[in-house]
């Protein structure tokens, strides 16, 4: 019962398996850089097995499944599904592109202009949320915050130049 | 006798732990936090429980903050079904299949019903699995005193192994995450011989690589990364919620699948590697097998809501034991419970039960009293939480990853936590978009020390030779269901592709 349950589930996902060859490569170069640079540490033998025996041993294991990966694919019919659908790309990268600009920017504006600004760039860029939601939420997501970590929690938040 | 009386005792001492204000308060808001992650898409309760990893220092004793995780954890269980009825969206992965019996009964107007089943089942197989834990616990931790490393590396390796088996994913990019994931775990410096390993010269990455980072990166801020790609639409079937409470006959019909329920449940997650989504499963495929009706599953069968949301809130009760008496961590969120307890200073094992036993009865006692508050959170008051609904996925994504920031940046007080935490993002995005589960990673990454004390030092016991783990009985015994659950995987795929030959 627990065998045929597993499949069911496996059926319902949406394969991508075009990109399982692609996958395949980037493991199989992953499974020979780390065997390479585990052959620098002390491997021991079997009786004493050293700090590189299991990584190596590991990295062995990893190329054969990125093989069996590789090879599985090419079994199946070439599939042309793309890796983003239409535009299916602008979202996560606009998300990706706000979180940095929020790492960097914490330390010179502090905790406070930073996380009120990221709320209102993420739900206005990315999703065009209106204005009249944005700005109270924005206020009272950034005050909460404020609060939990700096008065609940005493976690020294950075104040940027507002501490001037 | 006397350990009987022993659990007893232990288990009063424990209502005195759990019924402190504090713990009481964090209890109560477990519940609530792991209801609401329950109800809303697209968060789960590993991506909540490493959201609150930074915090747990900060939240007081390891007793207080493992019972809000604790919470978090069954509760989600509870939430996930409102969603899967409501919506016919999966609130949490192990309400998937709650998704076709519960939103065709909702479609017919027997939303309340459903509802009602989901909760009051639940309910009882929450407490059955708490039960079990209570007593199955203790005998079990003193049998695991006998364990060796032979039995560790045993135990360890069948736990990756069923995690991949179970994971309802494919086999073989499960094995390739657990790899990627005992990998990761190698990185800083070796447990027995304290050699630097695979640091790149980067003198940062001689501690390893930070659970609490990797955890925050790959499931929160991966997960909200991944979920930006489509735009979550939440269409209620409707907003009115009546006749919660189960008429007679919805309750004889459902009785003995609750029942079957929170047994299977139990049993499948007590496994190391076991854990509430294939108990959901599994539970739906015998209902509808034993059903003298099979064919009203699809239908709006009450049986198909009734016995996988028992079998996975048994399924999370019981994930618990392979934690508290062996120290392995079964599935993702568990393993991030573990990974709490370690920042707290606590080691999870056989001997916890004797040297903390203020943390396993605390514990324990709290998810019966945690299972009370479930029940009224989502009984009578389930409209108020089908409101939250109507938050949108677009208002909370920015708060969560936020709070991730905020979050890693308060461990060491470094924006540099940040970054790494934005690559592990990164990682667990593409990862996600080439079909590999990141849970299975995890796990093994928190095994992974384990697993290598385990192996190396069994080999040094024998000289070299890797029979010990066949030889010695317990360990032999875990080996010898290892492999008899491969050689049934490998005979069910032979059969099922025939099948699809001839057909």
């Amino acid at each position: 019962m627990i065998f045929s349950a597993r499949i069911r589930l496996f059926k319902r996902r949406k394969s991508i398996e075009k990109w399982d060859r692609v996958t395949g490569y980037i493991l199989l170069a992953v499974g020979v850089i780390t065997a390479w640079s585990s052959t620098s540490l002390a491997m021991g033998k079997m009786r004493h097995p050293g700090p590189g025996f299991l990584p190596f041993g590991l990295a062995l294991i990893l190329i054969a499944l990125s093989i069996a990966l590789i090879t599985k694919s090419w079994k199946r019919e070439e599939q042309s599904v793309p890796f983003w659908p239409e535009r299916g790309w602008v979202r996560p990268l606009l998300g990706v592109g706000i979180f940095l600009l929020y790492a960097v920017l914490l330390p010179p504006l502090g905790f406070i202009l930073t996380t009120f600004f990221f709320l209102i760039i993420w739900m206005w860029g990315i999703e065009r949320i209106r204005w009249a939601t944005i700005l109270p939420i924005s206020i009272g997501v950034t005050a909460v915050l404020y609060f939990i970590f700096s008065y609940f929690l005493e976690v020294p938040l950075p104040a940027g130049f507002l501490s001037l | 006798m006397g350990e009987f009386l022993g659990m007893f005792q232990g288990l009063a001492s424990g209502f005195d732990i759990a019924f402190t204000l504090t713990n009481l308060t964090f209890a109560l808001i477990g519940a609530v936090l792991g209801t609401m992650v329950g109800i809303l898409p697209g968060l789960g309760p590993s991506a909540t429980i490493s959201l609150l990893l930074p915090l747990s220092f900060k939240i007081g004793s390891p007793v207080t903050s493992i019972i809000m995780m604790a919470g978090i954890f069954y509760g989600a269980m509870y939430g996930g079904s409102t969603t899967s009825i409501l919506v016919n969206i999966p609130g949490e992965a192990a309400s998937v299949v709650t998704c076709i019996d519960g939103y065709q009964m909702a479609l017919k107007g027997r939303a309340g019903p459903a509802l009602g089943i989901a909760a009051i089942g639940s309910f009882i197989a929450g407490t059955i699995g708490v039960l079990g834990l209570t007593f199955v616990a203790p005998p079990l931790a003193e049998f695991a005193l006998k364990f060796g490393p032979p039995e560790y590396f045993s135990l360890t390796l069948f736990g990756l192994l069923m995690a991949t088996l179970l994971g309802g994913g494919s086999i073989l990019k499960g094995l390739i995450m657990v790899v990627l994931g005992l990998l990761l775990g190698s990185v800083g410096l070796d447990p027995i011989s304290g050699a630097i390993r695979f640091t790149w010269g980067l003198h940062m990455l001689q501690e390893g690589i930070d659970f609490v980072t990797l955890a925050m990166g790959m499931f929160g801020v991966g997960e909200i990364f991944y979920n930006l790609e489509k735009v979550l639409k939440t269409e209620l079937v409707t907003r009115k919620v009546t006749h919660l409470w189960p008429t007679l006959k919805d309750w004889a019909d459902s009785k003995w699948a609750v029942i079957r329920g929170s047994f299977i449940g139990f049993f499948i997650g007590i496994l190391p590697g076991g854990g509430a989504v294939i108990s959901s499963l599994v539970s739906y495929a015998v209902e509808k097998r034993v059903s003298k009706s099979p064919e009203e599953f699809g239908k709006g069968a009450i049986q198909g809501v009734a016995g996988p949301e028992s079998a996975n809130n048994a399924a999370a009760s019981a994930s618990f034991i392979p934690l508290l008496t062996l120290g392995i961590p079964g599935n993702a969120a568990i393993a991030m419970i573990f990974a709490a307890l370690l920042i707290q200073g606590v080691q999870p094992g056989p001997f916890l039960i004797t040297e903390k036993p203020e943390i396993f009865w605390g514990v324990v006692a709290s998810m019966y009293i945690g299972n009370v508050m479930l029940l009224i959170l989502n009984l009578p008051m389930v409209g108020l939480w089908v409101q939250l609904l109507r938050v949108p996925y677009s208002i909370l994504a920015p708060i969560v990853v936020l709070f991730c920031c905020v979050g890693v940046y308060s461990i060491r007080n470094t924006v540099f936590d940040i970054y790494v935490m934005g690559i592990f993002g990164v990682i667990g995005y593409i990862l996600r978009k080439v079909d590999l589960e990141p849970g299975p990673m995890i796990l093994a990454f928190v095994l992974g020390p384990i697993l290598e004390r385990a192996i190396r030092q069994a080999l040094l016991i024998s000289a070299g030779s890797p029979l010990i783990f066949f030889t010695r009985p317990i360990s032999g015994a875990l080996m010898g269901v290892l492999i008899l659950f491969i050689v049934l995987q490998v005979f069910f795929n032979i059969r099922q592709k025939k099948k699809k030959m001839n057909p």
